[in-house]
């Protein structure tokens, strides 16, 4: 039988047909994509008992309490730990990714001079020819570490500058500290103690401050409650998931938050709505009603409704003088429930500033965010474990990435008690990286170490017997043995936790209404201004699918 | 019957038969496992009788999986018995402190999370209800693997269409929710892929 062309046409055909009703082609579907998630090059954890280790974020100032699953010597996993008192367990979308960070295709692992490849020594060399010539400027992104500690004491010596870049939270404290000598830094909100939050379009179940703290207080006080305890009044101008999830929800114009706060504080004066005074907003409610985008009644009832559950407190995620006032009027700075000072010790950091005159160079760490570019003629040397996209820096360092460097983590910027952690250094960093601090001790050798320092504050805590280390049980320190062993129980996850500090009267002088600032003319909107820096690919995924950013439509809502 | 219906049925009858006869066995790769191990013997005549003496939990709760070299030397850290895979065990493993490489049946992919403790403890579920009778046999399975994904074929299930005849067979995601969804137990995305 002679066979034609068109018999193998038709085999063909009905070959075709048959496969589709075989396994064949969507087994080969499913195996194929699971054979692409397991190439050669995609790092894959040996099959080895798996480590739990207590260790701390380290991506933000907050701190959070993360529980570390290890395999051989690898993170595999991130949980929250919800025995840490202040994070109780929740964790942001990029730290519960963070494990992924160390593997970031765009992670650092070469030194880069003006684009181009080159070398640790002709760096320290660069540097210490810069710190000859001098002065220069060390600009750290999370003061109060060990590290920040041995960055002072370096510029100290060469004659230097150092200055921080505040977050947010830390810059809406700003204000309070011109007002009334007390830094900033020695601030924080009295939340668990407060019954009515006004959120200037803070984030407030967004993640603001430490992630788990608010959204905690509100799940145990108000979540599902028609007349909840906790009242959460979120004026924000699009209805973000805070504004959804609040009590009430004010939509003002873009824009107009100081407007609102100078209106809700006239009403507050003129109906002796409060029983402090204070200096009379320049603004007539009509205006303040028109360019807050809200009616002149809603603005009586909103000023109403805020003092009728006290203790209230407003707070914003910028620097707003506006806001700041309407605070000391309702009597919430330095009262319970309020702004509260969380330490005696008190210490203030110049605020660093794109323009840095008069420095031969700019040593920037790792921890300020990528959008401060300094703009100045002196040589940048720019510390970063990824490379989040600045070209602006003459040197590119790559710095040691997520728990690969031995950190201490002071109290976070929003809280009303001081804590203090320690997060060890869980994975061995790659040989090309190096820590700043180690980097500034190549120039100067006499520099204390960080693990010095860290070393020097356990003793202190140790002799001061106060406060309690908070872990699986809560140990006062008075109880532990010894400073070695203090220290222990810190690196291995536990958080001192100091006493809770009686709120000082904190005496703001505010004679008259404060002027407006640049940022008071820019929207209240934080996820608009945020720009993500070097995402892992979970948190990418969570991001979007948690709703966290929000579509162009919901914005223009 | 025209040449062409012929043709076609040939065709036809051709990619069935490679689909569903050819294809099965041609996807996986047998492989045998490092030692003739009987779980029977070693339940039997050496008083393991739970499947925990070997395959315990930790403290921790973490779960000890395949036992390591050293629970194997408790007993034959000397040859105890003339079989030739005896004589593989101790000198080949014993003598070297090399532990033995088994290809194990049940293993997820490193994106799984699977806690046995949850599984066992608050769950109270027996070992069978996963693995099947397999801690009382008398032999070791041929170990076989996909060859595209890698994967154990116990992970897909035994047919190639992934029809359960059995409650164990099959350890993909799918089953996993089932057995969730019948006991009323809900996990999100991230209990399992953390």
């Amino acid at each position: 039988m002679r066979v034609t062309r068109r018999d193998l046409l038709i085999w063909s055909a009905g070959a075709t047909a048959g496969m589709m009703v075989t396994p064949v082609p969507w087994k080969l579907l499913g195996d194929i994509s699971i054979w692409t998630q397991n190439w050669p090059w995609i790092p894959q954890p040996t099959h080895r008992p798996i480590d739990v280790k207590e260790s701390f974020c380290t991506l933000c100032p907050n701190g959070c309490g993360m529980r570390v699953r290890m395999a051989s010597g690898w993170p595999v996993g991130v949980a929250g730990v919800r025995n840490h008192p202040i994070s109780r367990g929740a964790l942001c979308p990029l730290g519960f990714a963070a494990h992924q960070l160390i593997w970031h295709p765009q992670r650092l692992r070469r030194v880069r001079h003006h684009g181009g490849t080159s070398s640790w020594d002709e760096a320290r060399t660069a540097f210490a020819r810069s710190c000859i010539e001098g002065p220069i400027a060390i600009v750290d992104g999370y003061p109060g570490r060990a590290a920040s500690s041995l960055y002072e004491t370096f510029v100290q010596k060469q004659h230097g500058v150092y200055c921080v870049v505040l977050g947010p939270e830390s810059q809406a404290l700003a204000p309070y500290e011109v007002w009334s000598g007390v830094p900033a830094a020695t601030l924080g909100y009295d939340l668990e103690n407060a019954r009515t939050i006004v959120s200037f379009g803070a984030p407030m179940l967004d993640g603001w401050g430490t992630p788990g703290r608010f959204t905690g207080l509100w799940a145990e006080w108000a979540a599902g409650k028609a007349d909840p305890d906790l009242r959460l009044i979120q004026i924000e101008a699009s209805l973000s998931r805070s504004a959804a999830r609040a009590y009430q929800w004010v939509a003002i114009h873009p824009g107009g938050e100081a407007a609102l706060a100078a209106g809700i504080e006239r009403v507050l004066l003129e109906e002796h709505l409060v029983r402090a005074s204070g200096p009379v907003p320049p603004l007539a409610l009509a205006e303040s009603a028109e360019q807050s985008g809200i009616s002149t009644n809603a603005i009586r009832d909103l000023a109403r409704s805020i003092v009728t559950r006290p203790p209230a407190v407003a707070i914003t995620n910028e620097e707003n003088p506006a806001i700041a006032a309407l605070n000391v009027l309702l009597g919430a700075v330095g009262t319970r429930g309020g702004i509260v000072q969380k330490s005696k010790h008190p210490k203030s950091h110049l605020p660093a500033k794109p323009e840095l005159h008069n420095v031969r160079a700019v040593l920037i760490d790792p921890s300020v965010p990528w959008d401060f570019v300094p703009q100045t003629d002196a040589e940048v040397f720019r510390f970063a474990a990824w490379d989040g996209g600045s070209s602006q820096a003459d040197w590119l360092l790559p710095a040691p990435g997520f728990l690969e460097e031995l950190t201490d983590i002071p109290t976070a910027p929003t809280s009303a008690i001081e804590t203090y952690a320690i997060a060890a250094s869980l994975v061995k960093a790659p040989l090309e990286v190096r820590g700043t601090a180690e980097f500034l001790r190549h120039v100067d050798p006499h520099l204390i170490t960080v693990e010095d320092v860290i070393h020097t504050r356990c003793e202190d805590l140790f002799r001061a017997r106060a406060g309690t280390l908070c872990a699986q049980k809560t140990t006062p320190v008075a109880k532990v043995p010894s400073v070695e062993k203090l220290e222990e129980h810190l690196r291995n996850g536990a958080v001192w936790m100091g006493e809770p500090q009686h709120p000082g009267p904190l005496n703001c002088k505010l004679s008259e209404w404060p002027q407006a600032t640049r940022s008071e003319c820019s929207p209240c909107n934080p996820l608009a201004s945020w720009r993500a820096p070097v995402l892992p690919p979970l948190a990418s995924k969570l991001y979007q699918e948690s709703n966290l950013r929000e579509g162009r439509e919901r914005r223009d809502a | 019957m025209a040449r062409s219906t012929l043709v076609l049925g040939l065709g036809l009858v051709t990619a069935l038969l490679a689909g569903w006869v050819a294809f099965p066995r041609v996807l996986y790769v047998g492989q045998t496992q490092p030692l003739d191990f009987h779980h029977k013997t070693h339940a039997e005549q050496s008083g393991f009788a739970e499947c925990a003496q070997c395959h315990a939990l930790r403290d921790d709760g973490t779960f000890g999986g395949t036992p390591s070299l050293d629970t194997c030397m408790s007993c034959h850290s000397e040859r105890i018995g003339t079989s030739h895979d005896e004589t593989i065990l101790v000198d080949n493993y014993v003598k070297t402190g090399k532990e033995v490489p088994w290809l194990v049946y049940a293993r997820q992919p490193a994106n799984v999370w699977f806690s046995h403790a949850i599984h066992v403890r608050r769950g109270r579920l027996a070992c069978s209800e996963c693995h099947s009778t397999y801690g009382e046999s008398d032999d070791v399975r041929i170990y076989e693997q996909n060859r595209i994904s890698g994967y154990s074929r116990d992970i897909w299930g035994h047919s190639i269409l992934r029809i359960r005849f059995r409650r164990h067979d099959g350890m993909k995601m799918s089953d996993c929710e089932d057995c969730h969804r019948q006991h009323h137990i809900q996990v999100g995305c991230l209990g399992c892929h953390q």
